[in-house]
């Protein structure tokens, strides 16, 4: 087992040992309650909370009370057509009415990057969860199956480890570009979950190959239960350790890929607005407007901090030994 | 205590940002963008635009291109700094016979290369050749057309020609709208001169080559099987005196350039060609070393391989990064160059080139780069340059589809559309209501198109049989018209989606219809365009080829691909007439005659006459904002006492 | 090993074909071509262009006459945009400049994260040791196309310290910015590497071990922590490798750097499809190449582990 060069290869705090699972359900217990004790943690707990609260529902409060769209440009009145600063008004005095200032056109930032959140927050959950999805299957039939077809299934995944995936994806997001937002949403799904399934499926077949000798497994095959019930059953449930951890370094990861695609110009396009897309606007006019990236960057940074520490503190919660990286 | 950490971090960045803000404010007060302080040595740092294609003249079209090939190559005639006509560099002087059909240079005799050899008509002969050559494949070939014999030598076509006689087939007999033969094209007649001036070239330099020059034209066939059969099923009259011929294929020594001697250069056009010596200022006409391109082929232009004739040659070129020319001592004229050397940064992001211009990194940008947002800041500095250029936005008419094949409708929406909230809602345009660009052609009677009027829109459309009624919130509505048949076309890309949808405004507020909008990729909607797949208004704009108003009126001469399928035969002949005209002034007439009924019968709807839009640091001295953008390098210079600086924008005056 | 490696080198080139394949198709695939431009080139022109370029031949002779000319002479042909300009020169040409801003940038990383960690791992849940990570978390929460241009704004255009854009040549003003925005995600996530991996192995027994034996604290540190600290940060290696690719494709686009990054975008947009298949390949082999590397590099720093 040691030599097998995907054991080796998964950072330590992966590596879950025999006696965790002995231990049953009281394990989500204790962990939600080793949580709660870090404060960093539960300080990003709070803000990824909130800030997802506010993308969800923000842009229809922000509608409902001033009547700003992400899109609504002011186009009766032409002096309203310029990048305020934050908190000014048209006549360059102190107003509420845009805390986040303007855009180039007139659009309210707050309303702007909310509408960010909502679409990188969705992509990175979405993508994540197809990644989830196609790695946590494949590592687990891997695992469990063995022999040649492990082999080569392993094969298959080195193969296309190795290929310099992002170059990939930019090449396939600029010969195919959608003709709809909607369109080119669903491609960078594809995309973006394409990229991280990989480690995913090492990590599960890790697990899988640790616990498919064990005596509940032994005696879930005696009584005769189907091959694909043993694993989506019995053994995957118990994999959701590691998974969950490396889900929630996923996220943020996801999120930042798709950032940088969008700011490239190949990920999410216009009338939707990714915080990416937000800040490569934002640069254009940075040395005159500099709060057009200051704000999406800043929010942008936020959420990401939050996310990590987040998944540090599930991370230290599910596994004290597990050490942080 | 690490909350306080965390806390204590983010009023940091806070604070930061605050700073960096009132920073940038702070620049309100200056006079000019930036930093103003002149390079120590004497070298120009520009931004020309995208990555240049190739050095090599014949081969690329673009702008940017253009401003390095004026700084390496010289042709018979330079743009002048300020008016862009034409400045004689390696031609002395010229003449026209009396039609402008056929051309005489006479090439100064100090013109080197920048290896020392000599320069000589046979040099152009060379260049021009290769330009029209297939296998060169230069986007600039067509500007050559207008030599004769050079569009069918391009195209790969045949002569027809009997055996036994040696006699070719001839284009008039086989083409009714073979227009009459200028007098380049008609047989040498001894008892009329061909040129009003005393060196009449029929009596001297006639070799046989002009002799058969001065033969009406030879009719040109395709020369593949594929399209001369097409031709001919489709005129039998041809296929008939086809028979017992042969075909020759046309040479390159064939078409209208041939060095009298080794600096007299003459040049024979297929029809009138008045604007020409302005023509020859462009980068397709400027020569290259034919040694040296014989030699090394595709690499003749690796910095280790290339000769140039121009003011500059180069010194390094690093692709993407920066391309450094140095003067060239061999150059005629190398006393009037006052850099030491050019570097041009090839960059096409306006924010980051204008960024790069206020930390004093380069000197100058090119054209249309002060983005829009910008401009209210950037307009009120001394260092910005505003002009008008050669270029023009328009709307395109599909006249043969109705209802817009009656030109009162096409009258109607040409009249609800305000050209001047048009050119405030886009900053930086002039208003335009004919088809060239206001203010450019100095002297040219540019007419007048209508102005805005929606009261004379809507009367006109109820004339055509749709009213326009008006309804009690004050709105418009037109039921009858049918706004199924009609649409708006347009390539993908935000400005001209902004531009559509406030057409689309204008015309629903004026008239009460809604035209819908339809986008494609811009290679779609070039051939949807060209092959009038649309139905209504489709958006265009051009740039000038040359400085001339022709160069514009040139796009409704033929019917062809005008993107319109308006082709009257009252306007070819008042242009041919127009062209035929040696007095300037009076072609100018005529050409503003042909103009104005090109925009009565409204085959478009003209829009605005483009702007300039640049910055040039004010220690940059003899470039001017000229209508093209179009700088000769030899004039500039950087001058370092600052009360002789550019305050504002230098006159255009000459 | 011997056997791992070549086991290794023989799935490479099977790989490299494959990922130049999909490159291709997908290239082949896409609508446009590289010489549409404002003005629409009369029939004929376009004809000539096309015959040039050996674009009218049927799509297997294209694909046959690529992969023969790459496979016998690693010739990946010419720039369809760029006249005259061979694919690998245009790598040869750009690559330094990719490597002189990602190599630089991982050695400060290196040299900042390591030095930071350590210290952070020996002075556990100190002031320092929360500072200093949270400072690290900022670096891997901050995308580099934020702090980039907040870099520029601060030092260039509002301070004219340093310029904003542009290469200018090695060593230059112009390599400052841009190494710090791309090496802040690296530094970040080495440092909290060589923490935990340190934190790791000053709890075991050896190191106990060796205090006992009266080592000195330097030495103890040096010699052995550190050893054991740089382990993970090693095997970080790869995966930073590919994020240093994409991480140098934004900071080369942000600051202007004609680098492998720009040339790979700007061919994407130009349908440049020999280019662009150069650079993929180029990339694919530097990739496994250096991920052989890596995997022996642990060989030798883990006797435990055995291939």
């Amino acid at each position: 087992m040691s030599t097998d060069p995907d054991l080796i290869h998964i950072p330590p705090e992966t590596a879950i040992t025999e006696g965790e699972f002995v231990r049953g359900t009281s394990l989500w217990r204790d962990a939600w309650r080793r949580l709660l004790k870090n404060k960093l943690a539960v300080f990003g707990l709070i803000v990824v909370v909130l800030i997802t609260i506010s993308a969800i529902i923000g842009p229809t409060v922000i509608k409902r009370t001033t009547g700003f769209t992400p899109d609504y440009i002011p186009t009766d009145d032409i002096r309203l057509i310029k990048s305020f600063p934050p908190f000014t008004g048209p006549d360059g005095k102190f107003s509420w009415t845009h805390p986040m200032g303007t855009d180039n056109a007139g659009r309210d930032q707050f309303a702007r990057v909310l509408q960010g959140g909502q679409i990188s927050l969705f992509v990175g959950i979405i993508s994540t969860l197809v990644s989830l999805l196609i790695g946590v299957s494949y590592g687990a039939i891997a695992g469990y199956v063995g022999g040649r077809v492990d082999n080569l299934m392993m094969r298959v995944v080195d193969i296309l480890y190795s290929l310099p995936y992002v170059i990939v994806v930019i090449v396939l997001l600029s010969m195919f570009r959608s003709q709809t937002a909607r369109g080119q949403l669903v491609l960078l799904f594809v995309a973006l979950g394409a990229v991280s399934w990989l480690t995913m499926a090492r990590i599960v077949r890790g697990q899988v190959l640790s616990l498919k000798n064990q005596e509940f497994v032994m005696a879930a095959k005696a009584t005769g239960v189907s091959t694909p019930r043993i694993i989506f059953r019995h053994l995957v449930p118990n994999t959701l350790g590691p998974v969950i951890v490396y889900a929630t370094l996923t996220i943020p990861q996801v999120m930042l890929t798709e950032a940088f695609l969008s700011f490239l110009g190949f990920g999410v396009q216009a009338p939707l607005a990714s915080w990416g897309s937000l800040a490569s606007d934002g640069i254009q006019n940075i040395a005159i407007f500099p709060w057009q990236l200051i704000f999406p960057g800043v929010t942008m940074a936020l959420t990401l901090f939050s996310l990590n520490f987040l998944g540090d503190g599930l991370r230290d919660a599910l596994d004290p030994q597990m050490r942080t990286v | 205590m690490s909350k306080q950490k965390q806390i204590g971090l983010l009023l940091l960045l806070a604070s930061i940002a605050l700073a960096a803000i009132s920073c940038n404010t702070s620049t309100a007060k200056e006079a000019f963008f930036g930093k103003t302080v002149p390079p120590d040595r004497n070298i120009f740092r520009y931004v020309t635009g995208d990555e240049p294609e190739s050095l090599d003249p014949a081969i690329s079209n673009g702008q940017p291109e253009a401003r390095i090939y004026m700084a390496l190559y010289d042709g018979l005639v330079e743009y002048h700094p300020k008016t862009l006509g034409p400045v004689p560099a390696l031609a002395e002087r010229w003449e026209a016979n009396n039609d402008s059909s056929e051309f005489k240079f006479f090439l100064r005799h100090n013109g080197r290369w920048s290896n020392g050899d000599p320069i000589t008509a046979q040099d152009f002969v060379y260049s021009f050749r290769r330009v029209v050559t297939k296998e060169t494949a230069s986007r600039n070939a067509y500007l050559a057309y207008y030599i004769k014999y050079a569009q069918p030598f391009n195209e790969q076509k045949v002569f027809v020609r009997d055996p036994q006689t040696n006699q070719f087939l001839l284009a008039k007999d086989f083409d009714d709208s073979t227009p009459p033969e200028p007098i380049a094209g008609a047989p040498l007649d001894g008892a009329k001169p061909e040129y009003t001036t005393a060196d009449n070239s029929q009596t001297e330099h006639d070799g046989d080559f002009h002799k058969q020059l001065h033969t009406p034209l030879r009719l040109t066939i395709p020369g593949d099987a594929k399209g001369r059969n097409k031709l001919l099923d489709a005129n039998p009259k041809l296929k008939a005196a086809m028979a017992g011929k042969e075909l020759v294929p046309i040479q390159a020594e064939d078409i209208g350039v041939s060095a009298i001697d080794d600096y007299t250069l003459r040049i024979s056009l297929v029809q009138p060609g008045p604007f020409l010596t302005g023509l020859l200022a462009h980068q397709a006409f400027r020569i290259v070393p034919q040694k040296i391109v014989e030699k090394y082929g595709a690499n003749w232009t690796q910095p280790q391989n290339i000769v140039t004739c121009g003011p500059f040659k180069v010194k390094t070129w690093q692709p993407y990064d920066k391309l450094v020319v140095e003067r060239d001592p061999m150059y005629w004229d190398a006393a009037t160059v006052k850099l030491d050397e050019i570097h041009f940064y090839p960059m096409s992001d306006n924010p980051t080139i204008m960024n790069l211009y206020k930390v004093g990194e380069v000197d100058a940008v090119l054209n249309h780069t002060v983005p829009n947002a910008w401009l209210e800041v950037v307009k009120t500095k001394q260092d910005y340059m505003d002009g008008v250029e050669a270029a023009i936005n328009y709307l395109l008419i599909n006249v043969l589809h109705p209802p817009m094949n009656d030109v009162r409708v096409r009258k109607a929406f040409n009249y609800s559309i305000d050209k001047e909230a048009w050119a405030k809602w886009r900053k930086v345009v002039k208003p335009l209501t004919a088809f060239t660009p206001e203010g450019i052609f100095p002297d040219y009677p540019q007419p007048k198109g209508d102005p805005f009027n929606p009261e004379e829109a809507r009367r006109l459309m109820t004339e055509a049989g749709f009213p326009v009624t008006k309804r009690a919130d004050g709105s418009y509505t037109c039921p009858k018209f049918p706004v199924d048949q009609v649409e708006y076309i347009y390539n993908t890309q935000e400005s001209n989606k902004a531009m559509a949808e406030w057409m689309q405004a204008q015309w629903k507020q004026n008239l009460g219809i809604t035209i819908s909008l339809r986008n494609m990729d811009w290679k779609t909607f070039l051939n949807v365009r060209a092959k009038l797949e649309y139905k209504g208004f489709a958006r265009g704009a051009w740039g000038a080829d040359y400085m001339d108003p022709f160069t514009f009126l040139s796009l409704f001469y033929t019917g062809g691909e005008n993107g319109s399928g308006w082709l009257d035969p009252k306007y070819v002949a008042m242009v041919d007439e127009a062209n035929r005209m040696l007095d300037p002034k009076k072609r100018y007439e005529l050409l503003a005659k042909a103009e104005k009924f090109l925009i009565d019968a409204q085959p478009i709807i003209p829009l605005d006459t483009a702007a300039v839009n640049f910055v040039k640091k004010p220690y940059v001295k003899g470039m001017y904002p000229n209508a093209g953008s179009l700088y000769a390098w030899k004039y500039v210079y950087i001058e370092r006492d600052p009360s002789k600086w550019d305050y504002g924008i230098p006159s255009l005056a000459e | 090993m011997l056997r791992f490696i070549i086991r290794r080198l023989l799935i490479t080139i099977p790989t490299i074909l494959i990922v130049i394949t999909i490159a291709w198709g997908l290239v082949k695939l896409a609508p446009g071509n590289f010489y549409s431009g404002e003005k629409r080139l009369p029939p004929a022109i376009e004809k000539a262009i096309r015959e040039k370029y050996g674009l009218d031949k049927p799509w297997y002779q294209q694909y046959g006459k690529m992969m023969w000319a790459i496979v016998r002479h690693g010739d990946f042909g010419t720039s369809l945009r760029y006249e005259g300009q061979s694919v690998n020169t245009i790598i040869r040409r750009s690559l330094p400049v990719s490597a002189a801003v990602g190599i630089l940038a991982y050695l400060l990383a290196l040299i900042v994260g390591v030095t930071a960690g350590s210290i952070a791992a020996l002075k556990q849940n100190s002031r320092w040791d929360y500072s200093s990570m949270t400072l690290a978390m900022l670096g891997i929460s901050v995308p580099n196309f934020v702090l980039g241009p907040i870099l520029v704004l601060i030092f260039s255009l509002s301070l004219y310290w340093l310029p904003p854009s542009r290469w200018g040549g090695f060593p230059s003003r112009n390599l400052i910015l841009p190494v710090i925005t791309l090496s802040a995600i690296y530094m970040a996530y080495i440092a909290r590497l060589t923490r935990a991996g340190m934190l790791e192995v000053l709890r075991s027994d050896y190191i106990r071990t060796a205090r006992a034996k009266g080592l000195s604290e330097r030495d103890v540190v040096i010699k052995h922590a550190l050893r054991g600290g740089l382990m993970p940060v090693v095997s970080y290696t790869g995966p930073a490798l590919a994020f240093l690719l994409t991480g140098t494709v934004v900071v080369e686009r942000i600051f202007a750097l004609p680098g492998l990054g720009n040339y790979f975008i700007q061919a994407s947009l130009n349908r440049d499809e020999p280019l662009i298949i150069g650079i993929v390949a180029f990339i694919a082999i530097t990739l496994l190449l250096m991920n052989l590397l890596v995997d022996i590099a642990y060989a030798y720093l883990d006797p435990r582990v055995r291939y």
